[in-house]
């Protein structure tokens, strides 16, 4: 088992939202174990048998506990962001109507009050102001898309 | 009563939203326009009208007070007002296709576009665009249209009209302030086109299927008893109804 494999397997346990993984291959036994905080993901890694050789060892301590921080970290960057909810059920509009353009779109810079999209329902029509000012830095949800009460719709980043 | 009456505009509604940003616009405040230019319908769709024959026109209302959780009493409130000014001219058997088109018999006469600012996640302001076939007599490859005219056979005056709609709709607002829910719903829901009749609809998927419209929920969906005494709820852009 090389590098690349061990690291494969903790993105897809991390991913599987398991607690805990043990696996036994041969002379190697792995344990990843993923707390709550995905910081938090521990891996131990050891050879059952001392006697054998173990050239990955002293690699695969360190690296595979590296890698595990890794997923975890655009979910820090995130945090820094403020997400704009969905105040309503209904359908998603990114533009006042088919041929005019996009209220906002990714990088534009909004202040607060200004009309971020539209979302009808039963045929009214609302459009959704934003609350706060800065950066659209992503738009979560497809135009013209069904949305639910509370659903994320835009990241901002306001500073 | 304050109304602002213009020869030709794109659209009342977006004047009025033009308008409201001047802080200038107080509840009620009407534009009205001979002609519109790019008058909206649904999404994506137009409402047109011949210049001067009929109403096309729009009202504020400011809703914040209302700590309104269901902005479909919105469309009740508006469907309502237009109903009742009608009846006030004796237009005969009127009701409300849902959501908020106005019918006499089985033609629409009026139709409603309402746009809401959402400020702060609550419902703050309320534009109202009422489309209403007044004088008009020919309606060319639209024959689920028709106007006041052409059922009544009497010409109308468009001010007057769009007064007792305007005076209406205070009326329903302030039923709506009171917090009468149930009474606005009920009073709704007692003038829905083809209520407790057999009818025919298609679902988004185009499947054709028959039911009874029942009533309307809080959320603005429509009940239909299906089958099997089932009753089933359809949002808007779920369903149609065949007529």
């Amino acid at each position: 088992m090389d590098i690349k494999e061990i690291q494969n397997l903790i993105k897809f346990v991390a991913k599987s939202g398991a607690s805990e993984v043990k696996l036994e291959m041969g002379d190697i036994k792995i344990t990843i174990k993923t707390g709550p905080d995905p910081e938090a993901t521990a891996i131990q890694y050891a050879p059952v048998a001392a006697q054998l050789p173990q050239p990955m060892a002293p690699v695969a301590e360190p690296r595979p506990v590296a890698e595990a921080a890794a997923p975890a970290a655009p979910v820090a960057e995130t945090s820094k962001y403020i997400t704009i909810k969905s105040p309503i059920i209904g359908t998603f509009y990114r533009k006042p109507s088919p041929d005019k353009p996009l209220f906002v779109e990714v990088g534009q810079t909004i202040a607060e009050g200004d009309v971020l999209c539209i979302i009808e329902a039963m045929k009214l029509f609302n459009e959704i102001e934003s609350e706060v000012s800065g950066k659209i830095v992503k738009i979560l949800v497809d135009d013209s898309s069904p949305v639910e009460f509370d659903q994320p719709l835009f990241l901002v980043d306001p500073s | 009563m304050r109304i602002i009456k213009l020869n030709a505009i794109d659209s009342t509604n977006s004047y009025l939203r033009k308008l409201c940003a001047s802080n200038l616009v107080t509840d009620y405040t009407a534009v009205m326009a001979k002609k519109q230019t790019q008058g909206r319908g649904q999404m994506g769709t137009v409402w047109s009208s011949q210049t001067s024959k009929n109403l096309t026109f729009s009202v504020f209302k400011n809703v914040s007070a209302y700590h309104l959780q269901h902005p479909f009493y919105i469309s009740i409130v508006v469907s309502l007002a237009v109903l009742k000014s009608l009846q006030f001219f004796s237009i005969p058997k009127l009701s409300i296709k849902w959501p908020n088109d106005i019918l006499s018999e089985n033609k629409k006469l009026c139709g409603i576009l309402i746009e809401n600012v959402l400020k702060q996640n609550k419902f703050s302001e309320s534009f109202i665009g009422i489309g209403l076939n007044v004088n008009q007599t020919d309606f060319k490859n639209l024959p689920q249209a028709s106007s006041l005219r052409l059922v009544t056979g009497n010409i109308f005056d468009l001010d007057e009209v769009a007064k007792q709609i305007i005076k209406n709709l205070k009326v329903y607002f302030d039923v709506l302030e009171g917090e009468h829910f149930s009474m606005l719903k009920t009073e709704y829901e007692s003038y829905l086109f083809r209520k407790n009749k057999p009818s025919t609809f298609k679902d988004a998927e185009g499947t054709v299927f028959s039911g009874f419209i029942k009533n309307v929920s809080e959320t603005g969906s429509l009940q239909v008893l299906v089958e099997d005494a089932v009753i089933k709820e359809f949002d808007f852009k779920t369903i149609t109804l065949l007529y």
